[in-house]
């Protein structure tokens, strides 16, 4: 009987161990249905896709983690004294409306939304580089090392956006850990700009020159030097002028981009990625988008801009066939006046008094809030090029260039003449612009330049750009209520200085 | 035995057999208190015959000359005594020890309940006999202090909300159930009421604390019964009853409601729609469409105890069946239940035992219970009276009748049933609606039980080893016939028929170690043990044929052969869910006098994060029986004196798998080559520090014997919740494409309960009464960065009903307040701020005069303030038993103040709906009303858009639950049929509610975001039935 006892004393104490000993790999349970962080970017496929959430943030349409509309042209344009913001009343697109007019504080949604998509793509990028720290099984090494170049670049490409509009930003190049979110603080912008070059700078030798048709869309070398070239000019010192000139030059030169004979075929949806688009942010009319939240890859700016309740009459020729749209951003009359007379205008401002006058069109100019009946051509909604499947005004294919050649020509001439470099080519670039439109040479200062900048990009977000940096904006804007020490800048969002350490941009 | 059997067959034919013998009754009482003992077994010494004290502790036996009575019970020493002649023997049982023996059940193991020191209230068999209630959660309600229970709903089955100590967490928290020492995951309902021994409520954390991560919300004990060693003792309990509304709504008849149309119409400039009111009589009565004033309710159980010193069972069958009130057609419940318990002894120290129960429920509720969405109740409230309930032509040449002559829905003589032009939405002839749901059901099979083995090696120690196991199968079954109800509501194209199955399996392996030892006058129990449970394994699929050749849910088949592209199907698994715990307990006591007990548990949870994989849960709790200190003089006003103090803390770990790490989703993808690709990544950042929500409480106790028939417990508690869930607010420059969820918010509960108990005998007459009741307070202290978080919205309205805000009770009520309505343009021009504007100024007379809360000299959305908190904050209940003779009396009734109702009956985006008859109290000029805003088609002022005081009341009521006159047999008849015992009886549930709230029912549970919300709810059924219950 004791023995008995004991067997199953033992036996049971046996059990209860048991129970104890395995129960930590007990609780270890993996998801069904979903895939863990820490078991994702395991195969080449996954490197993929993560890197296209990357490039997503380029886009700033809308998508299912960032659930909001985030185009910047119409924000940039209406800053500028190329447009004002337009739309259905003094309150629709606010974020518009308040660039327009200066009115914006910390609280309105302007700066929330560029800030919000840069980071999201400064965070995805910065994921992306530190798994890639893992050998991936099925990864060669030279794809590895494409990713991670792509992806320093377009992280080079966030925090240009963000230093040029922000200036005093957060600065990290790796995933912020959940202990530190909060103890985050400022960059000096100098250092911000360093971190630029050095991912520029490491990603251009890796880079390939050219993509194959099916990659159109991935990042070249031509794409970082540019770049390279424009962050350095923006940094504004004379004694680098030098090394703008020669990145500028590098891409200027490199035999891949030639300047398009005709002045419109460059935003011709039917033209993508052209010979002389450099940096392309791609969409698409075939990705079926509707209403509500969804994964955008269409071009709603171009909605955005087209005339209210307008129709065809009669038969115009298919480049003044518009789809109906909402009336944003109309060309200020006293802009449009300025560049009346160069040939480049027609490609530009969509004339719609006009076309109503000859009889080709009707809309409703009333129904714009400030309409000038002058909109924008280069990012028009045509009927041609309206959508098979899908909402129509979620769902237009229209590219946003970001940088072109005829702008790195004009950067390239500019930082020569600033950097007291070449003249002669200086020249002969800012007259290869003019010439492909007809238009004869002239002596190569920077008014010239800048002149000409404004002629050749408008409407294509880098007039305001352009203003501030060369100190113009206080006087060309005034008339917008431009304050002169303060808007050079945004204001840092106001949710972002709630319990972190960041400091509001000064008099906002 | 045999021979009990035998006389089962025959006592319906014959009630001739009969027995020489003596007649003995009398009643039992406890020795230590004076009360009356039901459930005592008496015995006739070597015989089979026996009998049991009834729920007043009477009995009568009938015993042969000379032979000896055994009465035995549950630690009370054993009697036995003589019998001479037919006498009244009323026998006073003295404990088994020195004290008071009642046990509880206080998680793996009992107590002496003269030793417990934590909050636990108890409800025996025998409070709960006879009581026709086919939910646990029903029976409980209104027992025991401190615990608030409101039916989601009338519907039979429905389920009920159980709030033990207030609302414990923002997100969802609900009690533990354990059944027989095993928790029960996924509701109680498969449980038969007749089954149950006890239920125990272990309502503060210094008791519960034993379950440790998933007893924040308090831990509910249900012990089922066992068989006791004897002969064998049949017994039937069974109960027919009808069912009927308890009131209806007083709704606008036909006249008033084209009369109030027209008034709005006019006052809205457009043409009126009724050109004589009048003629329209009372029109259609729609409550009387959709209600059944006899509805059928039935009960019928029976089972089988006994055993000998070896082995004992328990085992029954229980059939209940009950037809709903409301669309009787499409609303129903059935359950049937099987259990068998059964313990045995195989050596002196080794026991094993099983209870097992299956149980087959399948419910018909074709429309939702509480919904403004259409179903039938919403229909009936809001559809006007003008409509007819059929047309008057078999195929009206009207619209929308004459284009879907084919799919109407008719009655049975082939007369279409009436499809309004006035209110159309969701809503539709609710007669018609209940024909397109004939048949639909769903279903659920519940396989639950344990087996234990019992290892004593020596005196003191008990080895237990336990394994409990739930298997559960549901589903539904609907068809969906071609059927036109309104423009809005109808299929045209397809019938189709759906079938869904799921399946979940829970297991526990439970081993503990107990060893009990008493030193002198030192007595101590330790417990160890440890628990590992799966909870995960759940899945299901479901499939869909489309365009079969049937008619009705009757004649559709899934057999029926349909191509490919007109079938569908689904699937989905649960997230995988594990459990690890280990846990101890120490009780010690000196003399019965100081005791203490200490818990701690660890559990390890998958759903916590990898930096708090375990959580440890620690209680300690003491009492003082100050009564038995020598300085305490007997006296005749304070018989018994107990203090107890404890302190617990407990976890809720109800969180999402997962949310603790991070997991890839799509989050925007990009176009390459033409080509429009997925982006993948981390959705949300990872929070490894994610933990369960954490429960602490402190708990104040008195248990107190007065004027020796008087019995009280006081518990006063404080209890703090703290780190519940929510989403974090991180800044965007992180670049995380969502919020990670965090412990963040906290809030408490404080509250005072008391219960009461009295025995008195005067002369026959017994009088026993129990009686409770709670005051509990509530309050949100942190939400993190957050304002306010929104918990009910109010149909179309920007603005939400009910809110979470530091510094109110969970889920108050919000909206706008009126200080009455204007009377006269002069009032709205008097209306100004303290600059002499007009706050109102487009207000027209007979619009609300709202407060001006921010005092800004406008109405806006910052006007709005709270208006009155959705839980009771008084809630109490009592129970009467009076027996004279063989008549008993049991009146039990409940109710809770303190609480608003949100009457959201009326659709306010259908300008035709009906109104209550209220609205004949609108302002229709000066001096007409200071309450009801003028009613305009299109409310062009929001007089009733926006959530208001207009739409809250009082909710507070007081409902007798149950009155039942019962009649036990005398024992001369009884002998004849060989019968322990036969009573029969009349029960009214429900048979009157006082309250002010004039929707169908105060009573409105069913989860945080719909509580206290009344949007159509469908009330309690009043039921009269009459039962018998006999044991032989």
């Amino acid at each position: 009987m004791k023995i008995k006892f004991i067997l199953y004393s033992t036996l049971f104490t046996g059990l209860l161990l048991t129970g104890t000993s395995c129960s930590k790999s007990f609780l270890e349970v993996s998801p069904t249905g979903e895939v863990l962080e820490s078991n994702y970017y395991q195969t080449p496929d996954q490197v993929f896709s993560a890197m296209v959430a990357v490039y997503n943030c380029t886009e700033a349409e809308a998508g299912y983690g960032i659930n909001w509309y985030a185009n910047k042209l119409g924000p940039l344009n209406a800053a500028a004294d190329e447009c004002y913001a337009g739309g259905g009343s003094s309150s629709d697109m606010m974020a518009y409306q308040v660039w327009n007019n200066y009115t914006m504080t910390s609280a309105n949604a302007i700066s929330s939304k560029f800030w919000a998509m840069d980071y999201a793509g400064i965070n995805r990028a910065n994921i992306l580089i530190s798994k890639l720290g893992t050998p991936v099984t099925g990864l060669a090494d030279a794809d590895r090392d494409r990713y991670i170049a792509e992806c320093k670049t377009l992280r080079a490409y966030f925090y240009f956006e963000l230093v040029r509009l922000f200036k005093n930003i957060p600065l990290t190049t790796v995933p912020i850990a959940t202990s530190d979110m909060y103890n985050i603080v400022q960059a000096v912008p100098d250092s911000v700009y360093a971190q630029i070059e050095r991912d520029l700078n490491a990603a251009i030798p890796v880079l390939p020159s050219t993509v194959a048709t099916t990659e159109y869309g991935r990042l070249t070398k031509g794409s970082a030097m540019a770049l390279l070239g424009k962050a350095i000019l923006y940094e504004n010192n004379t004694a680098r002028m030098a090394d703008a000139a020669s990145w500028l030059n590098k891409v200027n030169t490199s035999g891949v981009y030639h300047l398009l004979a005709n002045y419109k075929d460059i935003f011709d949806p039917g033209n993508k990625f052209n010979a002389e688009s450099i940096w392309e942010i791609s969409h698409s009319g075939t990705s079926q988008a509707w209403w509500g939240p969804s994964d955008f890859r269409g071009n709603v700016y171009c909605t955005m801009i087209g005339p209210r309740s307008y129709s065809a009459v009669g038969t115009p020729d298919a480049d003044h066939i518009y789809y109906s749209g909402w009336s944003f951003n109309p060309i200020i009359k006293a802009f449009a006046t300025k560049i009346h007379n160069d040939p480049r205008y027609k490609y530009t401002v969509a004339d719609l008094d006009s076309l109503v006058a000859i009889g080709q069109a009707t809309y409703s100019g009333s129904a714009g809030y400030m309409n000038t009946g002058l909109f924008i051509q280069k990012y028009a909604a045509l009927l041609k090029w309206k959508c098979v499947t899908g909402q129509a005004e979620l769902n237009w294919p229209n590219d946003v260039i970001e940088i072109r050649l005829a702008d790195t020509y004009l950067m390239e001439a500019e930082a020569l003449v600033r950097g007291s470099g070449d003249l002669v080519r200086a020249k002969a670039l800012l007259d290869a612009v003019r010439a492909r439109v007809g238009l004869p040479s002239v002596p190569v200062t920077l008014d010239n330049i800048y002149n000409e900048r404004m002629l050749e990009l408008a409407t294509e977000g880098h007039r305001w750009f352009d203003l501030v940096r060369t100190g113009k904006a206080a006087s060309v804007l005034a008339f917008k209520g431009f304050v002169a020490g303060k808007n050079e800048i945004l204001p840092i969002p106001l949710e972002e200085l709630n319990n972190t350490k960041l400091i509001q941009n000064p008099n906002y | 035995m045999k021979q009990t059997i035998l006389t089962l067959l025959f006592i319906f034919c014959s009630l001739a057999l009969s027995a020489q013998g003596l007649q003995v009754k009398g009643v039992v009482t406890s020795a230590d208190d004076g009360q009356l003992l039901p459930g005592v077994s008496i015995s006739v010494k070597g015989t089979t015959t026996g009998s049991l004290t009834d729920a007043i502790g009477a009995y009568t036996i009938n015993a042969p000359a000379n032979s000896t009575l055994v009465f035995s019970f549950v630690g009370m020493k054993t009697q036995e005594i003589l019998v001479k002649s037919s006498t009244t023997l009323n026998v006073v049982m003295q404990s088994s020890t020195a004290m008071m023996e009642e046990v509880v059940v206080v998680g793996y193991g009992v107590q002496k309940k003269s030793v417990v020191t934590g909050a636990i209230s108890s409800v025996k068999a025998t409070d709960l006999m006879d009581m026709a209630t086919p939910r646990i959660e029903d029976a409980l309600k209104g027992r025991t202090s401190g615990v608030t229970i409101a039916s989601s709903s009338g519907v039979p089955g429905a389920d009920a909300t159980v709030n033990i100590r207030g609302i414990t967490s923002i997100n969802s928290a609900s009690p533990l159930y354990v059944v027989d020492g095993v928790p029960v995951i996924g509701g109680i309902d498969y449980l038969n009421q007749g089954d149950i021994e006890s239920i125990e409520v272990l309502k503060d954390a210094a008791s519960a604390a034993i379950y440790g991560t998933q007893a924040a919300a308090g831990v509910i004990l249900i012990t089922t019964k066992k068989g006791t060693a004897g002969a064998l003792k049949v017994n039937y309990n069974g109960y027919v009853g009808t069912q009927a509304p308890e009131h209806k709504l007083n709704l606008l008849n036909a006249t008033e409601y084209a009369t109030i149309r027209n008034e709005a119409l006019v006052a809205a400039g457009s043409p009126m729609l009724f050109s004589n009111p009048s003629s329209l009589g009372v029109g259609t009565d729609w409550q009387g469409v959709i209600f059944n004033n006899n509805a059928m309710i039935q009960n019928h159980e029976i089972s089988f105890s006994g055993g000998n010193d070896k082995s004992t069972y328990y085992a029954s069958v229980a059939y209940f069946d009950q037809e709903g009130i409301v669309a009787t057609d499409i609303s129903k419940y059935q359950r049937t239940t099987v259990r068998l318990n059964s313990a045995h002894k195989v050596t002196k120290w080794l026991n094993f035992g099983n209870n097992v129960s299956y149980s087959h429920i399948k419910v018909k509720q074709g429309f939702s219970a509480n919904d403004y969405f259409g179903g039938v109740l919403a229909s009936a409230v809001n559809m006007d009276p003008v409509t007819p309930l059929i047309t008057a032509d078999l195929n009206p040449a009207t619209e929308p009748y004459a284009s879907h002559l084919t799919s109407i829905v008719r009655d049975a003589n082939g007369y279409p049933y009436a499809i309004s032009s006035y209110v159309g939405q969701e809503m539709t002839n609710p007669a018609a609606y209940i024909k397109t749901q004939e048949g639909n059901n769903s279903w659920s099979d519940n396989l639950v039980g344990n087996m234990y083995l019992e290892v004593q090696p020596i005196k003191g120690l008990q080895l237990r080893s336990s394994i409990g196991t739930k298997l559960a199968f549901w589903g539904d079954d609907s068809f969906s016939p071609i059927y036109f109800l309104s423009n809005t509501n109808s299929n045209l194209t397809q019938n189709s028929y759906n079938r869904s199955l799921n399946r979940t399996f829970t297991w526990t392996f439970t081993n503990t170690v107990s060893y009990t030892r008493s030193f002198d006058k030192h007595n101590f129990t330790i417990l160890l043990g440890t628990e590992a449970r799966d909870q995960g394994n759940t899945f299901g699929t479901g499939a869909s044929i489309h365009g079969i050749p049937a008619t009705t849910f009757y004649n559709a088949s899934m057999n029926y052969n349909v191509p490919a592209t007109q079938t569908s199907g689904w699937g989905y698994e649960n997230q995988p869910y594990t459990l690890s715990s280990i846990f101890a307990r120490l009780n010690y006591d000196y003399q019965g006098k100081y005791m203490l007990t200490g818990i701690v548990r660890r559990d390890g949870s998958s759903h916590f994060g990898s930096n708090n994989v375990y959580g440890y849960f620690p209680s300690v709790s003491a009492g003082w029986v100050v009564s038995q200190e020598g300085f305490w003089k007997t006296n005749d006003y304070i018989n018994y004196l107990k203090l107890r103090l404890g302190y617990g803390v407990n976890g809720n770990d109800n969180l999402s798998p997962f949310l603790y790490t991070s997991t890839i989703g799509s989050i925007g993808g990009y176009t390459i080559g033409n080509t429009n690709y997925t982006g993948y990544g981390p959705t949300a950042p990872a929070n490894p520090s994610l933990k369960w929500e954490q429960t602490s409480q402190l708990n104040f106790g008195v248990d107190a014997k007065l004027f020796k028939n008087f019995t009280a417990a006081i518990e006063v508690f404080q209890k703090t919740t703290t780190g519940m869930l929510m989403q974090v607010v991180i800044p965007e420059y992180v670049g995380a494409s969502a919020q990670p969820w965090g412990n963040i918010a906290s809030m408490w509960d404080r509250g005072l309960e008391l219960e009461l108990g009295v025995n008195y005998k005067i002369g026959d007459l017994t009088i026993n009464f129990k009686g409770n009741s709670s005051i509990t307070k509530n309050q949100i202290t942190d939400i993190g960065s957050n304002d306010h978080l929104v918990n009910a919205t109010m149909q179309s309205s920007a603005y939400e009903v009910s809110r979470k805000v530091v510094g109110q009770p969970v889920n108050e009520f919000y909206g706008f307040k009126y200080l009455g309505v204007f009377q006269t343009q002069a009032e709205i021009d008097a209306y100004v701020d303290k600059d002499g504007n007009k706050i109102q100024p487009t207000a027209k007379p007979g619009d609300y005069k709202w407060l001006d809360v921010d005092g800004d000299g406008s109405i806006t959305s910052s006007d709005r303030t709270w208006l009155g908190n959705p839980n009771p904050t008084f809630t109490y209940g009592f129970t009467l038993n009076l027996a004279y003779k063989g008549f008993d009396l049991v009146a039990f009734g409940q109710g809770v103040s303190g609480n608003k109702i949100f009457n959201e009956l009326r659709r306010l985006d259908i300008p035709g709906a009906n109104y209550m008859n209220s609205a004949l109290g609108r302002w229709t000029g000066p001096g007409t009303s200071n309450t009801y805003a003028r009613i305009v088609e299109g409310d062009p002022s929001n007089n009733f858009s926006v959530p208001s005081q207009f739409y809250l009341q009082d909710g507070s009521y007081f409902r007798l639950k149950t009155l039942q006159i019962g009649y036990t047999l005398p024992m001369s008849l009884m002998d004849k049929v060989n019968f322990s015992k036969a009573r029969i009886y009349v029960s009214v549930n429900n048979l009157f509610t006082l309250t002010k709230y004039e929707g169908y029912d105060p009573e409105i549970g069913g989860g945080q975001s719909i509580y206290g919300i009344d949007r159509g709810v469908y009330p309690q059924a009043r039921s009269f039935m009459a039962g018998i219950d006999f044991t032989f």
